[in-house]
């Protein structure tokens, strides 16, 4: 991976001073909630890049962490009405351990194993969910989370910076010795392991490190619509995670984020399709997989880039 | 007690049905197919069109619906997956896709409310005592006979020795003059025509709706992780296990439970037998 220049620095300053000020040059409050969902939905984006991007351990059920994120922060405060401030660390917490249950059993394996652990745990526990429904508030969900500011505004501002804080943790963390490692896994698990690497700790913990962003997206999710309700779960946000990640090019992270800002704000755009529009991502996904394998965002800004380093 | 026994075997069937076609296309192809559900629900659906749009007897709408799904898996695997079967990534991101496409193509067509399929067969049985539907006694005889009549054709015909050589090793039974794309072609039938077959059974006696094929496919792979990849033999036993579990939580406990079952089974073979039961073979 090449070494991170000065242009790179000055154009995440941009795009953060571009997306800091936009709900203050056009005030507008759906604008503003707009933002919020896209800067959450890069959060997501980011931290699966970071596990999945790196190793190529594909998880196809980031939704698991989201949901149980999110559905800590609405346990928290609506049922034991707790300082809502707290559901930030906990979502972290229970979606880190989330991450350890089916982390643990299936990274140690070959084979397709992590994939579909993932997938089915997100989807059993959705159904739980709606089974549970006296405690979950079931098709519902839990209503009346208290927000965690006083205006929009200032929680966009929060996200926007959680935002920042995750891509400039993870980057620092892909260019690490240990996001090194991470991608030498990627090439060549075998190898790695016969070099004396112990390749099902460094996996785990990048599933726990991607988990706990996650979560804490997820919690911020919660307190952004002041209700969870089982979607949360669904496979269809793991899905959107991962093609928002695919357009913004995988192992990239700062790719993964704006791919996932950019999309979502199509996705607001496409509204008047209604039903359409989940059809619409599908057939773009199909189209990424057979035409742009490497995606769209991170290598179109390593090409405008090239000859300024 | 016989209650459990025959519910039991009949969810067995089902998921032996949905399990083997899974297992198959990946042990010969290697194909992980995250649109197999995506089979039972459009099966489920096709014979919901053709009885109660088109009026076509069920007898005959049902074979056709088999049909009609198998030349879609065939389509979906020559045309989607063959072009990108060099990445396993792009494999499964490709099929995932187009399980999503079909759920919500279901959903725009049909709307989210539940179907209803006319039953096969409307008498009820009582066997030992126990009331059981009609409908559910078909799909465990129908699951029995089909997985009887694959493994058949498996061991006892030249395609099926075919088909087996390519799921040893594809590069040497090309060499061998066996037309491995072609294999592909058939195997991706013969699974998605099962798990059709599947949707079609149950669509009478469980809710027909757009997104109906997930579950079932989850519970489809936790079968064949317990069972071993690849292995039908093994599959069959772990559908049989998870079947009664399922059933057995069911009346003991509650049928809340029942979800959770698969994915214990999951997590406590992969920790103690990650190769499943295939490897007591």
């Amino acid at each position: 991976m090449r070494q991170l220049s000065l242009i790179d620095i000055a154009g995440g300053l941009v795009v953060i001073a571009i997306l800091a000020l936009a709900p203050v040059l056009i005030s507008s409050n759906y604008l503003t909630g707009v933002l919020t969902v896209c800067v959450i939905y890069g959060i997501w984006a980011a931290s699966w890049d970071f596990m999945s991007g790196l190793t190529g351990r594909e998880n196809f059920g980031h939704s698991l962490f989201i949901g149980t994120g999110a559905y800590t922060a609405g346990f928290l405060s609506s049922i034991w009405t707790a300082n809502p401030w707290y559901s930030l660390p906990l979502g972290v917490v229970v979606a880190v351990a989330f991450s350890i249950l089916v982390g643990f059993p299936t990274l140690r394996l070959r084979g397709p194993y992590f994939a579909l652990a993932m997938l089915s745990t997100s989807a059993i526990l959705q159904r739980l969910c709606l089974i549970f429904w006296e405690y979950t508030g079931g098709e519902e969900g839990i209503y009346g989370l208290d927000p965690l500011m006083k205006t929009p505004l200032y929680y966009y501002w929060f996200a926007l910076g959680i935002l920042a804080v995750t891509v400039i943790v993870l980057t620092l963390l892909a260019r690490s010795h240990w996001g090194l490692l991470l991608r030498a896994i990627r090439g060549d698990e075998a190898t790695c392991q016969a070099a004396g690497i112990n390749v099902t700790f460094y996996k785990i913990v990048s599933l726990m490190i991607s988990a706990g962003f996650a979560g804490l997206g997820g919690a911020l999710y919660a307190h952004y619509q002041l209700q969870v309700s089982p979607p949360l779960f669904s496979v269809v946000v793991s899905i959107t995670v991962i093609i928002m990640v695919y357009v913004g090019g995988i192992g990239s992270i700062y790719g993964a984020a704006v791919a996932a800002i950019l999309l979502t704000l199509l996705t607001e755009m496409l509204r008047g399709f209604g039903e359409y529009r989940l059809w619409i991502y599908t057939l773009t996904l199909m189209m990424i997989l057979f035409f742009l394998p490497n995606g769209l965002i991170a290598p179109l800004w390593r090409r405008m880039t090239e000859r300024l380093r | 007690m016989l209650q459990i026994l025959i519910y039991g075997a009949v969810s067995s069937a089902i998921y032996a049905m949905l399990a083997v076609g899974f297992t198959l296309i990946f042990g010969v192809a290697r194909i992980l197919n995250l649109a197999h559900g995506s089979f039972y629900a459009l099966g489920a659906y096709s014979a919901y069109v053709l009885t109660s749009v088109l009026n076509v007897p069920l007898l005959i709408a049902a074979p056709l619906a088999v049909l009609i799904v198998a030349g879609f898996g065939v389509l979906m695997e020559r045309y989607l997956v063959r072009p990108l079967r060099a990445s396993q990534l792009a494999v499964l991101m490709i099929t995932l896709a187009v399980s999503l496409a079909v759920e919500q193509a279901l959903f725009i067509t049909f709307g989210s409310e539940y179907r209803n399929v006319p039953s096969f067969v409307a008498d009820k049985l009582t066997i030992g005592g126990v009331d059981i539907g009609g409908q559910r006694l078909l799909a465990l005889v129908m699951g029995v006979l089909v997985l009887l009549l694959l493994w058949l054709f498996i061991q006892r015909t030249r395609l099926g020795a075919a088909i087996l050589a390519v799921s040893q090793d594809p590069e040497a039974a090309q060499y061998m003059g066996i037309p491995t794309n072609r294999i592909f072609s058939i195997v991706m039938a013969i699974s998605a025509g099962t798990a059709a077959l599947a949707g079609i059974l149950v669509s009478p006696f469980l809710t027909v709706q757009p997104t109906m094929g997930l579950l079932p496919m989850v519970k489809a792979f936790a079968i064949v992780i317990v069972g071993g990849l690849g292995s039908i033999p093994g599959s069959i036993i772990a559908s049989l296990i998870l079947g009664y579990s399922e059933t057995i939580v069911a009346y003991l406990i509650s049928t809340s439970w029942t979800e959770l079952v698969s994915l214990v089974a999951v997590v406590v073979t992969l920790m103690i037998r990650p190769a499943g039961i295939r490897a007591a073979f």
